[in-house]
């Protein structure tokens, strides 16, 4: 060990805890890193001794082939067989809802069912239901319903069968169309003797290969005397569980894989951090460093040893972190299981710990090798000066400056690439791969630019977002002046809140674009709160809309007739047209069109869907033809949709129009709103629809589209909400980072803190400067992070190619800054606290 | 009796009374003033001497509301100082004193202009313009106020100094040995000013050093040992100041 590093290293085992501030990022991306392992290993863990589709007592597996209810009677009978339990299942329909009923005897060690309420199903038509179901399908335990499992040669439901609900059990999946009944209903429902597996127990003693070879032949004579028959295999349960385990661990796999893209950046992101606090913390030993170098050391032997130390750094903080990991590791499902879910211990996994420290000291050593090579290249003479000139520097060299423009002009030119061959209105065989490349890589260019030249960004962004609080009062300009005083430690953190906004903001904006494309095709597909549907005969009358018209549950009543029509000059007919008013459905407002404008529909005028375009070649301002047996309307083409027009039709054209053609004076459908909304207000307009179809005799189907709509809208939120809470990740690091800036910028100012007070600067007001001081660099990280994030998500949505609308959501964004710039301040809290505590002559003595 | 004296003497702007300040506890207390008394008079120029460990700087310290006596009042204009919250020692400080330290300390961040105004604009005062143009007339740093400190010459970075202490007149301004980072010449320009706010504006000046020909300056020297009060001579010359310290040296 040489001299350099023992006084180095004596200098850190005086302050250890320096060291653990030193690394404190790194400390976090290790704990981040560890237990993202432990949380996928505890999630395997915890899925493969889950609820399997096979039960632990199954000895043997007979499936993927053809095997019959006669074969399991077969197999039942051979001796050593203590039980036999046949599997399938039937889909079927109730109204409008899918059902899917699986065969399980509901006792036994076989059954893989647990009853929750009422009895197991046992007779023909009886059936139990998972507690989803019984929500969705609104089936009450004693509730009787009548199901469709067969169908006629052209796909019509035939022989329906009624089924009662005598329990709700709990089942190894529940997504809500599940019901269970034994095997012999369930092979009755749809008329067929096929199964899908036959799962079987062994009595105690059975020899094990002969049972084996006995269905082998069983199974072999059954599937040669079907046609195309085809042998099942015999396997044993323990394989049979394990290769289903696989399976699901597959899928937490590629969810985990999905989640290491996020603590990849989080990681970078704890990198720059630990490169700025590293600077920091040379640069306060520069005087130190310099009197090391005026007494002889050499240059490199200063570098080595500042390189060793950020090694040795990254080593401590990285055990810490994923010892910290490990213990929450172990905590946290401990604590789940006293509470009750059953999650499973994720034990010690050694080699991805000793990867993790690994990380950790690779990334600190990479963070340490530009400071530790720009303080090994301290003058001596540094040492001789007087304290309090050794002034940061505040600009940029030229070779830095040419880097980030050169940076810069990648960046623009590659998005100018994308802004130039983007897809126009009507994306037509666009392939978005490449384009949304190239708008990643330009992101990454730009960010690297702003790594390069963020020093000589701090001060022209302090000075327009700083305006206000250099307004509010000397202690504000003082830490207006802090921040800006050492711009290129107020570049370093803030580039890391910069990358955690610019992922935040491109989240949030991509979401709400993506949010209001959705919007524009359920305004499509669900153009109101409900449908009321004739299905066929007979015709809603002008009457019931009336009478639905008055219900003050109701808004927007808009009934509308369908016809088949054909257009003349093709040979495509049955193309539906409706004439709905688009105009008096506020959703419909939402649909967008690829050219022309729905404004303009009116007599002699027709909207076209996208598919009839392309069927018919239409295009807008094109006269289209449409005949209906020997009536025949020429009408203009006013506007061409994106695919699909309003109900699913292929025109939409106005009333007049469509009874010359021939339409029948009776409605099709009707489609409403609700008045009120919320939960109640979509009830009573629900209640209302059933009145009217109760007065009218029943015939008329209901459909609440506001559900449908209400389900993406769910689905989208979840995904962004997962989206943003990763994301999380890199914000936590910055926000360490901020706090680490902080507090050690205030052990080097710590004179100039005790100066402050000494000239009445009061505790308070100097815990305030310091606090505005590290909120100032969540502003100015904000600023950057919301410049690049914004444009960037607008380009990879218009790159995406599907036509979404641009959109920014001002009050989220603000709520981002707002909540960046809190966050930031909260973390200087801590540093600007003990920074007040010393008293003013202490400080003043400090050397 | 003695402090009967002190409290009697209305020409006293700043008086420390049987201070006593303690440093650490047990084996290893250390008694930094040990019973000082004394009082600086209004408008005049006092040096405070005495050698390393004498206990001159913890006495400016007690006086100025930057440090707590242990015991003993530190009067500054009737006001108790060792009685107060930190809260109304910032105001005493802010409002009633300025500082001159040997290393200047000033803000790297802010223009020498904005350094001399920052006590006021922490006070939330005026700015008294005529003073100012004043001050930094006869300093002779007019044309350095939009420079930053380290665009300045030492020299400059003390007279910078002095002008933010006295910028707010202040009732008494302590100076901690101001001229110990300074060449000779330097140092004199400062004294002289010095001196000559006492003439001219009245202004209280209490200084500290141990360099006998800083404290020729002053209208008076109090001598300090051990952390009492040594002596004083008054009308200093630095033949007076050398003499007074050599007999010090020799007496302990």
């Amino acid at each position: 060990m040489n001299a350099v590093l023992r006084t180095q290293l004596r200098g850190v085992s005086r302050r250890p805890a320096r060291l653990l501030l030193t690394g404190l990022a790194v400390l976090v991306v290790s704990f981040v890193v560890y237990a993202t392992v432990l949380a996928q290993t505890i999630t395997e863990r915890s899925v493969l001794n889950g609820l399997s589709g096979t039960p632990e007592a199954v000895d043997l597996v007979i499936n993927n082939g053809t095997v019959t209810t006669a074969e399991l009677a077969a197999i039942g009978k051979i001796p050593g067989v203590a039980e036999t339990a046949g599997r399938l299942d039937a889909g079927g329909q109730i109204g409008s809802e899918y059902l899917n009923v699986s065969a399980d005897s509901g006792a036994g060690p076989l059954s893989v069912i647990k009853l929750t309420s009422g009895r197991q199903a046992v007779s023909p038509g009886e059936i139990t239901i998972t507690a989803r179901t019984a929500e969705r399908l609104g089936l009450k335990v004693g509730s009787a319903t009548k199901a469709t499992f067969q169908y006629d040669d052209q796909g019509k439901p035939i022989k329906p069968a009624t089924l009662t609900v005598v329990g709700t059990v709990e089942g190894p999946e529940d997504y809500g169309f599940q019901a269970y009944a034994p095997q012999s209903s369930v092979s009755a429902l749809i008329a067929d003797p096929g199964l899908q597996r036959i799962d079987l127990r062994l009595g105690s003693g059975a020899d094990s290969d002969g049972v084996r070879n006995q269905i082998e032949s069983i199974v072999a004579a059954g599937a040669a005397k079907v046609k195309d028959g085809q042998k099942p295999a015999v396997a044993t349960g323990a394989s049979v569980r394990l290769a289903e385990a696989g399976e699901k661990a597959d899928q937490v796999d590629s969810l985990f894989e999905v989640i290491a893209i996020f603590v990849a950046i989080a990681v970078i992101a704890a990198g720059l951090v630990a490169a700025s606090t590293f600077r920091i913390v040379f640069a306060q030993r520069m005087r130190q460093l310099a009197l090391l170098r005026a007494v002889g050391a050499g240059r490199g032997r200063v570098s080595l040893s500042l390189a060793i130390e950020g090694a040795l750094t990254g080593l401590a903080t990285g055990t810490v972190g994923v010892l910290l990991a490990l213990g929450a590791g172990h905590l946290v499902p401990a604590l789940a299981r006293a509470f009750g879910p059953k999650i499973e211990s994720p034990g010690f996994p050694l080699m991805p710990a000793l990867g993790t420290i690994v990380l950790a000291v690779v990334i600190t050593m990479v963070a340490v090798v530009a400071p530790a090579f720009t303080a090994g290249r301290v003058s001596p003479l540094e040492a001789l000066r007087g304290a309090g000139t050794t002034g940061s520097r505040t600009d940029i060299g030229k070779l830095r400056w040419a880097a980030g423009l050169l940076l810069a002009a990648v960046a623009v030119l590659l998005a100018a690439y994308v802004a130039k061959n983007l897809p126009g209105r009507d994306p037509k065989d666009y392939d978005a791969t490449r384009n949304m490349l190239a708008v990643v890589a330009s992101g990454g260019f730009a960010f690297l630019a702003l790594i390069a030249l963020g020093p000589a960004l701090v001060r022209p962004v302090l000075a327009v977002l700083g305006m206000p609080i250099r307004r509010s009062g000397p202690v504000g300009r003082l830490a207006a002046g802090g921040v800006g005083g050492a711009p290129r430690r107020a570049a370093a953190v803030s580039v890391v809140v910069a990358l955690g906004v610019t992922l935040i903001a491109g989240t949030l904006v991509g979401g709400a674009s993506i949010r209001l494309l959705a919007d524009r095709e359920t305004a499509s597909s669900a153009p109101a709160d409900y449908e009321l549907t004739a299905h066929g005969d007979p015709l809603i009358t002008a009457a019931a809309v009336d009478q639905l018209k008055a219900r003050p549950e109701l808004a927007n009543v808009t009934p509308y007739r369908r016809l088949d029509v054909k257009v003349s000059g093709t040979n495509v007919e049955g193309l539906n047209a409706n004439d709905l008013n688009i105009g008096a459905l506020p959703e419909l407002k939402k649909l967008d069109v690829v050219a022309g404008s729905l404004a303009d529909i009116g007599p002699g005028k027709v909207v076209i869907s996208g598919f009839t375009a392309d069927l018919t070649g239409l295009r807008v301002g094109d006269q289209a033809t449409l005949s209906n047996g020997k009536k025949v309307s020429k009408l203009t083409v006013v506007a061409k949709l994106p695919d699909s027009a309003p109900l699913g039709s292929a025109f939409v054209l106005d009333p007049a129009d469509l009874t010359a053609l021939g339409a029948a004076p009776g409605y099709a459908g009707l489609l409403a709103d609700a008045t009120k909304s919320g939960e109640q207000g979509r009830t009573d307009g629900r209640r209302a629809l059933t009145d009217a179809n109760t007065a009218a005799g029943g015939q008329w189907g209901i459909d609440v589209l506001a559900d449908q709509r209400d389900e993406i809208d769910k689905e989208l939120t979840v995904l962004l909400g997962i989206a943003l809470g990763l994301i999380g990740l890199t914000v936590l690091i910055a926000v360490v980072g901020v706090g680490t800036t902080t507090a050690l910028s205030v052990v080097e100012r710590v004179r100039e803190s005790g100066l402050l007070r000494a000239v009445g600067l009061s505790r308070g007001g100097l815990r305030i400067m310091l606090t505005t001081e590290s909120a100032l660099y969540g502003v100015i990280g904000a600023a950057l992070g919301l410049v690049l994030g914004v444009p960037y998500a607008w380009l990879l949505v218009k790159a995406l190619g599907v036509n979404a609308p641009l959109s920014l959501p001002v009050a989220q964004l603000a709520a981002v800054f707002l909540i960046l710039v809190l966050l930031t301040a909260a973390a200087g809290v801590l540093p600007a606290r003990r920074a007040a505590r010393v008293s003013p002559v202490a400080a003043l003595g400090t050397e | 009796m003695q402090t009967q004296l002190a409290a009697q003497d209305t020409l006293a702007a700043v008086a420390a009374v049987d201070l006593v300040k303690v440093y650490g506890s047990g084996d290893t207390a250390v008694r930094a003033l040990d019973g000082v008394t004394v009082g600086f008079t209004r408008a005049q120029f006092t040096a405070i001497m005495g050698p390393s460990g004498s206990g001159k700087s913890t006495l400016m310290h007690c006086l100025a509301g930057l440090d707590t006596a242990t015991s003993g009042q530190a009067l500054l204009g009737g006001t108790d100082l060792t009685r107060q919250s930190d809260r109304v020692l910032t105001k005493v400080r802010r409002e009633r004193i300025g500082f001159v330290f040997q290393s200047f300390n000033l803000l790297p961040q802010l223009t020498a202009e904005q350094n001399i105004l920052l006590p006021l604009e922490l006070a939330g005062r005026k700015v008294d313009r005529h003073l100012f143009a004043h001050l930094t007339e006869s300093l002779g740093i007019t044309g350095r106020l939009s420079h930053r400190p380290s665009e300045l010459s030492g020299g400059q970075q003390q007279r910078v100094a002095v002008a933010r202490a006295l910028a707010s007149r202040p009732e008494v301004v302590f100076a901690d040995e101001p001229t110990g980072n300074l060449d000779s010449r330097s140092g004199a320009e400062v004294l002289l000013f010095l001196r000559n706010s006492v003439r001219e504006l009245g202004q209280t000046v209490v200084m500290v050093t141990h360099d006998p020909s800083a404290a020729a300056y002053a209208d008076r020297v109090v001598l300090l040992a051990d952390g009492r009060v040594a002596g004083e001579v008054q009308s200093p010359s630095l033949a007076s100041v050398t003499e007074a310290l050599q007999a010090l040296a020799v007496n302990r």
